[in-house]
């Protein structure tokens, strides 16, 4: 691990111009790959690349995709009702983060 | 210790049926589960209502705790009796979270046996990674860290403490308390993370640690909200600044500017400061969005002015509505 000259820790930040693999996926879900695949069919997570063996992932999907698997295994429902959580649960962030700041809770 | 009353926790009677408790448990998890509830104090919720559930959902475990809780009311202190747990089989893996998340009052009941939280965040005992006489990499960490929205803007430094198994002699999980410095980059946003490779769980056999990632979270401002890396303002400016224009002092998170406000502006008009929104390759922009202010006409000469403006003024706000 990288440090500045004081000794503070320099990580990666994690951002969409970050390619992430499957398999760092899986791994930071702590799943097999195959739930992930499952994600991508369901349209939850949109890789580049043909194979999924050579597809990439913007940064932002290593936290959707956690999310998705959190949501599943919490209220075991299956993949195209998690699809449809977190598009309404993108919506209402959207929304909330147009509100001013004190109208937001 | 306090006594927890999980029936209470779920809000459902002491004789209710599994189904109910199940029930009970599905209504409140929806309503706080940090995935879809990010207002302060849900996770913490979410966390109770998740012990809760774990107790009374397990015929053995809920007949335990009405056995040892019998005549205890919520908040009392509670003494558990001695050598009660005998029977019970402890000393499962558990990971970071679980550990946090039990109370102390469901560890005196139940040991540290809560979970494994399967998933993410789970740690090693986990779906497709576990397998003995290999090497296996150590699973990846997360923790979320707070910044303010002016951190983002020229950096920041945090110490981060860390509560996490590691594998000690004979290979037993124990309990590992440590610090680590991080560097927050200028330029970080609303839930990027951070990677820090190799400060995750230990690796088992001889495997590579996982990874530390970092969740970056900003507190809520009094001034200014943030859309992705463009950051907006809501300026309050005068009927007389907003109708004539005027150069006025806006802040930013950078510091105060001079802005010039243009002739005819009306509300809601959004005045746009490239470049100034979170700093990065491009910047964000600032947006400064205006609220037209009125002053109160509690004096005779503010009176007269609105008066005059009414009888000099030919102005109706609602000729569009057609009345």
């Amino acid at each position: 691990m990288t440090k500045d000259q004081e000794g503070y820790a320099l990580g990666t930040v994690i951002d969409e111009a970050t390619a992430v693999t499957l398999e760092e996926i899986s791994f930071f879900c702590s799943v097999r790959r195959e739930r992930i695949v499952a994600l991508v069919d369901e349209g939850v997570l949109e890789p580049k690349g043909r194979e999924a063996g050579e597809w990439r992932f913007a940064g932002h999907s290593l936290r959707r995709a956690a999310r998705a698997i959190r949501l599943q295994q919490d209220f075991e429902i299956d993949v195209a009702a998690v699809a449809l959580v977190l598009d309404l649960l993108d919506q209402i962030e959207s929304l909330k983060a147009r509100l001013p700041p004190n109208a937001r809770n | 210790m306090e006594f927890k009353d999980y029936y209470k926790t779920l809000g459902v009677e002491r004789n209710a049926s599994a189904d109910d408790i199940k029930r009970a448990y599905r209504k409140l998890a929806r309503q706080f589960h940090p995935d879809i509830n990010k207002t302060p104090g849900a996770e913490a919720r979410f966390k109770e209502i998740g012990e809760a559930h774990d107790v009374l959902k397990d015929p053995e475990k809920r007949a335990a705790y009405d056995e040892v809780g019998a005549g205890y009311q919520a908040g009392q202190e509670f003494r558990p009796p001695p050598g009660w747990d005998a029977g019970f089989e402890h000393g499962e893996a558990f990971s970071e979270t679980d550990a946090a998340a039990a109370s102390d009052f469901f560890e005196a009941l139940f040991g540290r046996a809560r979970g494994p939280r399967r998933g993410p965040g789970a740690g090693f005992a986990t779906e497709g990674f576990r397998a003995e006489g290999i090497k296996i990499r150590g699973g990846d960490h997360q923790a979320k860290v707070l910044i303010d929205l002016e951190d983002a803007y020229r950096g920041a430094q945090r110490t981060i403490s860390l509560r996490g198994v590691e594998l000690g002699e004979e290979g037993r999980p124990r309990l590992r308390q440590r610090t680590l410095n991080v560097q927050i980059p200028k330029g970080i946003r609303q839930g990027q993370q951070i990677r820090l490779a190799g400060q995750g769980e230990p690796g088992i056999g001889g495997g590579p640690p996982g990874d530390l990632y970092l969740e970056i979270e900003f507190n809520p401002h009094s001034l200014y909200r943030v859309e992705g890396k463009d950051v907006y303002l809501d300026l309050p400016v005068t009927p007389w600044e907003a109708a004539l224009g005027k150069k006025v002092r806006a802040p930013t998170p950078e510091g105060a500017v001079n802005l010039q406000i243009p002739a005819g502006s009306a509300a809601g008009r959004k005045l746009r400061l490239k470049g100034r929104g979170i700093p990065g390759e491009p910047p964000g922009d600032l947006y400064v969005v205006l609220q037209i202010a009125l002053p109160a006409a509690e004096t005779d000469a503010a009176r007269r002015i609105y008066r005059d403006m009414e009888e000099k003024l030919d102005f109706n706000p609602r000729a569009k509505l057609g009345v």
